[in-house]
């Protein structure tokens, strides 16, 4: 922290702000509209996960995964159930590595929207939020209907998942697929060739690719930067070597290449894939199959550690879990991409002005949950 | 089964093994019988192993120009260099196939050369994980290590003593390492030696203890408010 | 009626003419605050509205008991004028007490004593002054110093900031709409706002109405100038830099609430209406009917008048729920790089055609 002399002033943005997306404090050295320091104070949505994880059975963590990042839960339980298996040898059945692709993928298009909308929010356009909130809502409608929560669902188990799908959920995510396919072109004709919108985010808070690795930024935010990398394709876990799909990469199509508009275009993209891997999913997803068949009676893992990455909305989700044969998992560690791209928040929009570290900040799609754990 | 069934088997399966079958095929009780051509499928199936064995290897010899994946697995070959390079980190016997364990003293260096290294290019540090070997023993912290040029990842593990845990910071090679190490030093009180701005991250600045090591005790108040201690099989 | 004729039509003129003038006024003026009252009611709902309806959602639809259980939710905006009434009144410690409280009614005054230039229609104006569009520039900017009074005198930073955004952003906007309202005062010789509508009686091209908009392509540029500078001088989105929600928290207004953050919101909404009338008389022929010859007692001038500004608050309302905000430095670059010298080269513009083929 340097020493604030002179005519800088020192601004809390946050905890409570309307733009922190969860309760983050920034502390910002500012010179006029001018920052030229921002460090972000985290830990107030701090709830020991890990601790937790260390007195609970391995079947009590999953809800817990669900809790970190609220917005792609789907996503936080698919890594932990496939570090799971990975350790303790599970082979699932086909029908359930379908359905956890298919909830983890409806669950990464409903995040992105999210992080769209808001990110919509934080440079003023309020009207893009609802169209996309409204499309989430169907999304949720969908998870609501097979496990019964809209936001919290504790779905996926280890070596299985909660309950099978319900009658008639193949058509109903088909016909979600042909309502939301068009809309992409109506969330980029009002939000993202937005002539001021571009203004914005072109050219502001550029990551470049070097820099985002050495900051372990994932997910979205490195692939903005120009950087291919993708865990479902460059280290496909459960069935994603089967599908189709390209990974979209920022290309500076308006600005430099790593801004914040390569950053939110990304996330455009990613939910057109995302709908390509769940046509071709419900395309093949075997008709019938028990999802509880390979529940073990008892998660005892053998004694041994993994580390497991995901793909998950945000970026790179880690688990790195250590047994010792007990009930209970000796050690959890989540890695998590927010906490990563939070990072970096400093070293790009460091410069820039007051308006801008938000436009930053809401680029980078942090979810507080997740950071402090 | 008496010790004179088994001495059969054994006769007759060695006979087999050479060739005469009629040695197995003669045995008169067919319960003794049937356990002797189990005993030969199963010296078969080790005969075959045995042999075959180095006729892999001279394969993967044979084929080490067109590199084929060596027997040895990442973590093995990347030991092998930093052993080769800095002399006496290496701790040969606890590192595995899936981990490097290196002693804490060139720590640093070694990051920097992993990170550098053309046939390394770890340029990504996914993951620090603090570990609390249990109250008798030490403490660890594990590193994982990915590369975004070579697509291949590494875990390094450096154990730390208890009373007083220090390892060199990587802050400086990756940035990531700060608040991963901050991370690491707020739960287990792993000192990063190097670090400049080592401070708690996610816990307030004023707490006392390091939550997850594993002889942790809870404090009794913060700052007046009552911490809630956590009840004896709640679960 | 006109505030003249009323102090003439007195009785007691000539013997208090101090007094008359002071009662004229009341009585001028308790119209216009009620006037006010209710267009923002009824604003405020059609923002509501239209909002929802560009959103994909209902708006107040009468759901709930109270207030709220009236048809199509009309009293919506009442039921939110009583919560605001209600709220309690904070006054932050560390504030200028002083200046915190006489903030809201400076801002206020600004929008309020506007209206007195306003024409409604032919016969229906408060003061028909010789200098009534200069007047109204002039006071219009007046609101600036009850926002910086407010944003230094709540003692909070993000008032601060959003104080100095918008003495940045008033004044300088300021500019190309006062250049753009010299290009209509070059061709109608006259700054009476009555005057100035009453140039634009008649046909021109033939078949279009008179109107100023339609005058040369020069006016019609400066009429786009104009309205996005008075947009600009609302804060409304895109321009709503000074509250930036997402940014400010609520700018200059952070610490304000309940009555005093209404009167804010009132007189927000009120600019909004000098705008839009100023506009409307300036370029759109205020009263004048779109058929020039019918439609054109004072009656239906007030109709005219009222339909053509409501239309322009209905665009802003639509231009809120549509962009993005800009950034203060696009903002400014935006007002000194764009605006204002193109304001400058239309005043050319029109003088060089009303010289040619005016």
């Amino acid at each position: 922290m340097g020493v604030v002399q002179g005519d800088q002033m020192v601004l809390n943005i946050g905890p409570q702000h309307p733009s922190t997306h969860g309760v983050l404090r920034l502390k910002v050295v500012t010179d006029g509209e001018i920052v030229s320091d921002i460090t972000p104070i985290i830990g107030y949505l701090h709830r020991c996960f890990e601790k937790h994880c260390e007195n609970s059975t391995y079947e009590q963590v999953i809800p817990y995964t669900d809790r970190c990042d609220y917005i792609a839960s789907m996503n936080n339980n698919f890594g932990y159930v496939v570090a799971m298996e990975e350790l303790m040898e599970i082979k699932v059945p086909e029908r359930v590595e379908y359905i956890r692709v298919i909830m983890a993928e409806l669950n990464r298009i409903a995040s992105h929207l999210l992080a769209l909308g808001t990110y919509g929010l934080d440079v003023g356009a309020f009207t893009p939020f609802l169209y996309m909130f409204r499309d989430r809502e169907r999304i949720l409608d969908i998870f609501e209907l097979t496990c019964g929560a809209r936001l919290l669902y504790n779905y996926m188990w280890v070596g299985g998942v909660s309950h099978d799908l319900p009658v008639g959920f193949v058509e109903t995510v088909y016909n979600f697929l042909d309502y939301f396919e068009p809309k992409v072109q109506e969330y980029n004709d009002i939000l993202t060739f937005n002539k001021i919108f571009i203004e914005r985010t072109a050219d502001v808070g550029v990551l470049l690719p070097e820099v985002a690795i050495s900051f372990g930024v994932s997910g979205p935010n490195l692939r903005g930067s120009g950087v291919k990398w993708d865990i479902r394709k460059d280290e496909p876990y459960s069935i994603y070597e089967r599908f189709d799909f390209d990974v979209p990469v920022g290309q500076g199509l308006v600005g430099t290449m790593g801004d914040c508009w390569d950053r939110f275009y990304v996330r455009v993209l990613e939910m057109i894939e995302s709908t390509k891997i769940l046509r071709q999913a419900l395309k093949d997803i075997p008709a019938n199959g028990d999802v509880h068949q390979a529940l073990p009676k008892k998660i005892r893992p053998p004694k041994g550690s993994i580390y497991r990455r995901t793909e998950s909305p945000r970026g790179d989700l880690g688990y790195y879990i250590i047994s010792d044969g007990s009930p209970q998992p000796y050690r959890l560690k989540m890695r998590s991409p927010a906490f990563t791209a939070l990072s970096v928040l400093n070293e790009i929009s460091r410069g820039w002005m007051l308006s801008d570290v938000i436009a930053v900040l809401g680029s980078l799609d942090i979810v507080l949950g997740e950071i402090d754990r | 089964m008496t010790d004179n069934q088994e001495q059969l088997i054994q006769e007759a399966v060695e006979k087999a093994l050479q060739g005469d079958m009629d040695a197995v095929n003669n045995i008169e009780d067919r319960v003794t019988r049937s356990k002797a051509k189990a005993a030969l499928v199963k010296a078969k199936r080790e005969a075959a192993k045995t042999s075959a064995e180095p006729s892999s290897e001279d394969k993967s010899e044979e084929s080490a120009t067109e590199s084929k994946p060596a027997p040895l697995s990442l973590n093995q070959k990347i030991a092998g260099i930093i052993a080769s390079q800095f002399p006496g980190t290496v701790d040969e016997e606890s590192s595995s196939e899936t981990h490097i364990q290196l002693q804490p003293a060139k720590w640093f260096d070694v990051a920097q050369y992993l990170r550098d290294d053309p046939a390394c290019l770890f340029d990504s540090l996914q993951c620090v994980t603090g570990v609390d070997l249990g109250e008798e023993s030490e403490l660890e912290v594990r590193y994982n290590l990915h590369s975004m040029t070579h697509r291949h990842a590494v875990e390094i593990r450096i154990a730390c003593a208890r009373n007083n845990p220090k390892v060199p910071s990587v802050e400086t090679v990756w940035h990531i390492g700060d608040w991963f190490e901050r991370e690491t030093y707020d739960m287990f009180g792993i000192e990063f030696e190097g670090h400049r701005d080592l401070r708690r991250i996610l816990l307030p600045d004023d707490w006392e203890g390091w939550p997850l090591r594993k002889d942790y005790e809870v404090q009794e108040t913060y700052h007046g408010i009552v911490v809630p201690k956590v009840k004896e099989g709640w679960e | 009626m006109t505030v003249d004729q009323l102090i003439d039509w007195f009785p007691i003129s000539a013997t208090w003419p101090g007094l008359t003038f002071l009662l004229a006024v009341l009585i001028c003026a308790v119209p216009v605050f009620l006037f006010i009252a209710v267009y923002a009611l009824v604003v405020i709902y059609g923002e509501l509205k239209i909002s929802s309806f560009m959103q994909d959602k209902v708006g107040p639809m009468g759901q709930g008991v109270g207030l709220h259980a009236w048809r199509w939710g009309l009293l919506q905006p009442v039921a939110d004028a009583l919560k605001l009434i209600l709220k309690e009144d904070i006054i932050p410690a560390s504030a200028d007490k002083k200046l915190f409280i006489l903030a809201p009614f400076i801002v206020f005054i600004g929008a309020f004593i506007a209206f007195s230039a306003l024409p409604f229609s032919q016969t229906l104006i408060i003061a028909d002054m010789n200098i009534g569009v200069f007047y109204i520039l002039a006071v219009s900017s007046l609101g600036v110093i009850g926002l910086i009074m407010a944003g230094w005198s709540s003692n909070n930073k993000w008032s601060l900031y959003g104080a100095m955004r918008s003495a940045a952003q008033i004044i300088s906007y300021e500019i190309p709409a006062a250049l753009s309202i010299i290009a209509v005062i070059m061709l109608t010789s006259t700054m009476s706002m009555q005057g100035i509508i009453q140039y634009q009686s008649g046909f021109i091209w033939g078949f279009l109405p008179n109107w100023l908009i339609f005058n040369n392509p020069f006016m019609f540029v400066a009429f786009f100038i104009f309205f996005i500078s008075g947009v600009a001088e609302c804060n409304r989105t895109p321009f709503d830099i000074p509250e930036a929600e997402s940014e400010l928290v609520a700018g200059a207004f952070t610490e304000y609430s309940g009555m005093r953050y209404a009167f804010f919101f009132l007189s927000e909404y009120a600019n909004m209406f000098v705008v839009a009338g100023v506009a409307a008389t300036a370029f759109l022929g205020g009263w004048q009917s779109p058929i020039p010859g019918i439609f054109n007692s004072p009656a239906w001038g007030l109709w005219w008048f009222m339909s053509k500004t409501m239309f322009l608050i209905f665009v802003m309302i639509w231009f809120r729920w549509t962009f993005p905000r800009l950034r203060v430095d696009q903002l400014m670059s935006a007002c000194w790089k764009g605006f204002t010298p193109i304001a400058l080269v239309n005043i050319f513009g029109v003088g060089i055609w009303y010289l040619t083929l005016g």
